[in-house]
């Protein structure tokens, strides 16, 4: 049983364990959209070329 | 392609900025609890999750009542973006709670009433992505997901609601609760400084990633409209 008169009991790993969650989840999803945007805009570009191209063939 | 508009970088440093202050008011200016311990610090981005989660859920679900109304396309992007980052967000949420949950209530898990509503919350919406997937026709897909967010989104007052409503275990800060729930405490003044600051940094931080992933899904359309062009 947990008691004020006890002082607070020691959780600090939990604490880091949680942060951790937190910041990681966080920075994986931030990776996550500048990697997808990085990959897209680099496939748009190819198109890009390849519709310049296109139109200069024409 | 056009650049990072300057309005979008200023939220980037803006963001980021609020983000190392929250930091340091929740690690370092709130007290440590009485008889949690540092563990309590988790509460803080636990509940901002939760902000964040419920606010992109809402967002959706008027964005799905926009597209409905008027038949634009570019809300349905709105919708995807913020259900995306509500999955995200709600994620981060029952994980770090249950971190919580480990030293506090001596187990990782319980069927308590507010973590069930939450993964159930939790799961529609990843099948909202998931079933986007299933419906080629873009219009079709747009009206579909639009019904599915204002419908889904009656899970996330139902998930509020939920410890205030039902027998649990779990505590209730904000408002009043059970003060004997396990894990229930008082929040001092520093506390309520770090909580209502990371609310706001987590709502910062919720509009920064909207941008982001809007940029994202205006590229893809970009992309599908020259390649049908191309293809044509």
């Amino acid at each position: 049983m947990m008691n004020v008169l006890d002082g607070p009991i020691d959780t600090f790993i939990y604490m880091v364990l949680g942060y951790g969650v937190i910041l990681g989840c966080m920075a994986i999803f931030a990776a996550s959209l500048a990697l997808r945007f990085r990959n897209l805009r680099r496939e748009f570009e190819v198109y890009k070329t390849m519709e310049m191209e296109e139109d200069e063939g024409s | 392609m056009k650049p990072i508009p300057k309005a979008l970088k200023a939220l980037n440093w803006l963001t980021g900025g609020l983000f190392l202050v929250a930091l340091y008011l929740v690690l370092f200016f709130a007290p440590r609890e009485a008889v949690m311990g540092d563990v309590q610090r988790v509460f803080y981005f636990h509940v901002a999750a939760g902000w964040v989660g419920a606010l992109a859920f809402l967002v959706a679900a008027v964005a799905g009542i926009l597209l409905l109304i008027r038949r634009e396309h570019r809300w349905d992007g709105v919708a995807l973006a913020s259900v995306e980052i509500g999955v995200v967000f709600t994620f981060i949420n029952i994980v770090s709670g249950s971190i919580w949950a480990r030293p506090i209530w001596n187990t990782w898990w319980t069927w308590d009433p507010r973590l069930v509503t939450a993964t159930i919350m939790e799961l529609i919406y990843l099948a909202y992505l998931m079933l986007r997937q299933g419906v080629e026709d873009p219009d079709r897909r747009a009206r579909f997901a639009a019904v599915y967010s204002i419908l889904g989104f009656l899970t996330v007052p139902l998930t509020f609601l939920s410890i205030r409503i039902f027998r649990t275990i779990h505590p209730v800060v904000v408002g009043s609760g059970d003060p004997t729930a396990t894990g229930a405490f008082d929040m001092s003044p520093r506390m309520r400084v770090a909580f209502f600051f990371s609310l706001l940094t987590f709502t910062f931080v919720y509009v920064t990633l909207l941008w982001h992933r809007l940029r994202l899904y205006r590229l893809s359309e970009k992309l599908d409209t020259l390649k049908m062009k191309l293809l044509s």
